[in-house]
């Protein structure tokens, strides 16, 4: 019983030894462990915390970035779609017109044509009637002309004639 | 130390040691194996190996144990340094129950050696200081003992082991943690997050690596004094009282302004109970010494409470086999020896990391409260 007491009572009281060594050996742990684990371990973990949350901000920025030029993008669909009607309408107004404008020059050219193919019909009409005529009065005088060299070859016949002639122009 | 682990420790001493007062020889002394075997002692003994019988009949062991020398200041001889046992004689000190006696001039022990040369005293204290202790003379021993030691290879197998994380760390740079590395990173991040930077703030990087050291030695000690051979570190108030200290200094050294002015000139409280009748002041300065003892104690009293079952309930088989005599007792209660002694083990599992983790949580709580500035309020 009492021997139990005396290693009772030194658990319960501290050593000096035990003590000494045990902050010694603690301290000295201590300062290594610092310099060598402790140290570089938190600066990894700060580092790569850093290295994280760094990528993660820049994931967002990316992402933002994404939905700013998909945003664009649609705006920029839109507008060439826009542009494209746009385009088509056009292409088809123009393509009225030249065809308009094709009809036009082609029924004008037409109608020039038929213009310029009466008047050198009139204008042949005109020469042949002249024609015609020129003819017709030539041809009317000869025949007078041989009439009345047939008519007049006796001498008496031109002068009683000329007789009547007179005589017509002084009952006027 | 909570009240069923309480009853068990003062059952353990007090209701074995009256049934060995009853039967000395006899029975089995359960205390005094337990209380020896998680006491720090200067050999690290590992086990007996038997050898077979000597001449008389006896059953002859040799030990496997190591041996530590003894370093000791004395005011009769200064610093003292003694391999062994002979040693200490020759140079005229005894050990005794783990302590260290200054001889008496011209009395001599070797009435107490056994064949081998082993100094086995086996007188009651105050028997043996009168026959042989010079009580003149003071003696500090400060050897390295089984303890101390384990604490340096504790020490050293933490280096060995954050050194190989630290290096995961640069081999793996701007990778996840992995295995080992990994595990250990859960821990220090709890450490870092949980304990240093809710109560230290700013200067949580400061303290840091003093909390993960304190921690992990502690919690390394804890996992080896389970094992068997070890020594049962934080279960040492030496050892605990020691680290409380530590705590202490960091304290008094980090403490603001507003610390020792709550302290000597407590905020709120009416004037004549702080320089009529100084009551504040005595509260306070008793605080000041509180917080590392309970640090200390509660540390031990816990890691001690444990051992104490484990080592009780193996006792259980010894004490119900009568020393050896009654096999079929020891076998009867040896499954539920064992079946309790697991529990326990699965339990000290736990207090082995718990305790660590409240060890170091109150000292950033502490330093943490000596580092705060009241300007806010009163």
């Amino acid at each position: 019983m009492h021997t139990h007491m005396i290693v009772l009572a030194s658990i319960m009281g501290p050593e000096l030894g035990l003590f000494f060594w045990t902050a010694l050996i603690f301290l000295i742990f201590f300062f290594l462990l610092r310099r060598f684990a402790w140290k570089p371990i938190l600066s990894a973990l700060n580092a790569r915390e850093a290295s994280i949350e760094a990528s993660l901000s820049e994931a967002k920025a990316a992402k933002e970035e994404m939905a700013k030029l998909k945003a664009d993008n649609e705006a920029l669909l839109k507008e060439a779609r826009v542009e494209r009607d746009k385009i088509i309408q056009d292409a088809n107004a123009m393509a009225d017109r030249i065809v308009k404008e094709a009809r036009d020059a082609a029924a004008e050219a037409g109608a020039k044509e038929r213009d310029k193919a009466k008047q050198q019909i009139e204008a042949e009409k005109l020469s042949a009637l002249a024609e015609i005529k020129d003819t017709a009065a030539s041809l009317a005088v000869e025949v007078a002309e041989k009439i009345l060299r047939a008519q007049f070859e006796d001498p008496k016949a031109q002068e009683a004639f000329a007789r009547k002639v007179i005589a017509d122009l002084n009952q006027n | 130390m909570s009240v069923p682990k309480l009853l068990i420790f003062i059952l353990l001493i007090f209701g074995s040691s009256t049934a060995f007062a009853q039967h000395e020889e006899e029975k089995f002394d359960a205390a005094g194996t337990i209380l020896h075997h998680i006491l720090d002692t200067h050999d690290w003994h590992i086990t007996d190996i038997p050898t077979g019988t000597d001449a008389e009949g006896h059953a002859t062991y040799t030990p496997i144990a190591l041996h530590l020398p003894w370093f000791f200041y004395s005011s009769r001889d200064g610093f003292t340094f003694a391999s062994g046992t002979e040693s200490l004689l020759e140079k005229g000190y005894v050990p005794y129950h783990e302590g260290l006696y200054p001889l008496k001039a011209g009395v001599s022990v070797a009435e107490h050696m056994d064949d081998h040369g082993h100094l086995e005293i086996h007188m009651e204290e105050e028997a043996f200081k009168e026959a042989y202790v010079d009580e003149a003379v003071t003696v500090i021993d400060l050897s390295l003992t089984k303890t101390s030691l384990q604490m340096i290879l504790i020490g050293l197998l933490l280096l060995f082991v954050f050194r190989g994380v630290a290096k995961a760390y640069q081999r793996r740079e701007g990778q996840a943690p992995k295995g080992f590395q990994g595990a250990m990173e859960v821990v220090i991040i709890f450490i870092r997050d949980e304990v240093a930077r809710p109560y230290l703030g700013d200067k949580a990087m400061v303290f840091l690596p003093y909390l993960l050291t304190l921690f992990f030695f502690i919690w390394f000690a804890n996992l080896f004094g389970l094992m068997p051979f070890n020594s049962n570190i934080a279960g040492n108030i030496s050892v605990t009282s020691a680290l409380a200290v530590l705590t202490f200094i960091i304290i008094q050294v980090n403490g603001t302004k507003d610390y020792w002015r709550h302290i000597f000139n407590t905020p709120g409280v009416p004037w004549w109970l702080k320089f009529g009748i100084p009551i504040m002041p005595i509260v306070e300065v008793i605080g000041i010494f509180t917080k590392p003892f309970a640090l200390a104690v509660r540390l031990f009293a816990n890691i001690t409470a444990g051992h104490f079952m484990v080592l009780g309930l193996v006792s259980l088989i010894f004490i119900m086999s009568n020393a050896g005599e009654n096999v079929a007792g020891g076998l009867g209660i040896m499954p539920i020896s064992v079946l309790f002694s697991l529990v326990i083990f699965a339990l000290e599992m736990i207090v082995a990391i718990v305790q660590p983790f409240i060890f170091t949580l109150l000292t950033a709580v502490f330093v943490g409260m000596a580092m705060e500035s009241h300007d806010d309020h009163h």
